[in-house]
């Protein structure tokens, strides 16, 4: 019942903010992803590009995470030899 | 902690603000002020920002030190190596202050920490639900309108948005859009970071500092004239 009173409310107020703005807004986002760069940016419907920027963000979300293990693993192995820390640590900074 | 980093992006914000408009009176309306005007300069900024080196390294740095602290503090003889979580946990960190705290993201991931994850598991499942019970809901009264039919699943797509982007959830589209673009280049800093550390150490691990040392060179991508590589051997 509350979820039905609020509903109308809702889309209302969201309409006031979206229709210029996210046009406005959209371009800018589109640019951040990386398909964008190489089609026509033509394609822009809100939808497909907040999908697109969902998908991306996971993907990048797997990327760090698939890293981190590999890091962890690697740390794992390069932390008993000392010598090559202090190397490691002078190629860095 | 949490007055810290308000007090800490306060200042941040009106040091901006003074820049772009040295005009408005008061310090407590600088933030509405600069989600307002700001956006499309905001983006500019942070993209450029996350995309120098000089972050890059500034963030590799900081890692390091970061995950040997954790390394110490962990175990001093790990039992199993730390997890990639806890790897992870770190990189998210060491990024949120790399921000230093002008996002909002960074600030959630900063001021979360303590709390735990199982408050936020608790919420999301009770979100979860109440967001399908909103969806069956949206579902049935699609044939009613052929307008509202878009409007809940642009909303919906926001949402999830702003689920991904941590402490984004009830933000308004416009300054969820600057969060996200300030959030994906910050992300893929932290992917090209990562990387290239996992290249050094694999390098060096597999026992040629040689190897190492053309790794990192290509880690600094010199400016010009200053070669890593060359000074090293």
């Amino acid at each position: 019942m509350s979820g039905r009173r609020s509903r109308p409310r809702q889309s209302a107020s969201y309409s006031r903010i979206t229709d210029d703005q996210i046009n406005d807004l959209l371009p800018k986002l589109q640019a951040l992803l990386p398909e964008a760069r190489h089609q026509s940016n033509d394609r822009a419907s809100a939808a497909k590009v907040l999908q697109e920027t969902c998908s991306y963000i996971r993907s990048l979300h797997r990327e760090v995470d698939d890293l981190s293990e590999r890091l962890s693993e690697l740390l794992a192995a390069t932390d008993t030899n000392s010598p090559q820390a202090a190397v490691i640590r002078s190629l860095l900074m | 902690m949490n007055i810290q980093t308000e007090a800490a992006g306060r200042e941040e914000i009106t040091i901006s603000d003074a820049a772009i408009d040295p005009v408005t009176p008061s310090p407590g309306k600088y933030r509405v002020r600069k989600r307002k005007n700001g956006t499309l300069k905001t983006a500019q900024r942070s993209a450029c920002r996350w995309r120098t080196n000089y972050q890059q390294r500034i963030y590799c740095s900081k890692l390091v030190e970061a995950l040997r602290r954790v390394r110490r503090t962990e175990a001093p003889p790990p039992a199993e190596h730390p997890h990639g979580r806890s790897v992870r946990e770190t990189a998210d960190r060491v990024l949120a202050v790399a921000a230093r705290g002008r996002t909002r993201w960074s600030r959630a991931i900063l001021a979360d920490r303590p709390i735990g994850v199982k408050l936020r598991r608790a919420r999301g499942a009770a979100a979860a639900a109440s967001c399908s019970i909103r969806r069956k809901k949206s579902g049935a009264s699609d044939p009613a309108g052929g307008r509202r039919v878009n409007q809940p699943s642009l909303e919906r797509k926001a949402k999830l948005l702003g689920r991904l982007v941590p402490g984004c959830r009830k933000l308004s589209l416009p300054s969820l859009l600057d969060e996200t673009s300030d959030y994906i280049a910050a992300l893929e800093m932290q992917v090209r970071a990562m990387s290239a550390l996992a290249e050094i150490l694999s390098a060096s691990g597999s026992g040629a500092a040689g190897d190492g040392a053309v790794a990192a060179g290509q880690l600094e991508s010199n400016p010009p004239g200053y070669s890593g590589a060359g000074t090293l051997q």
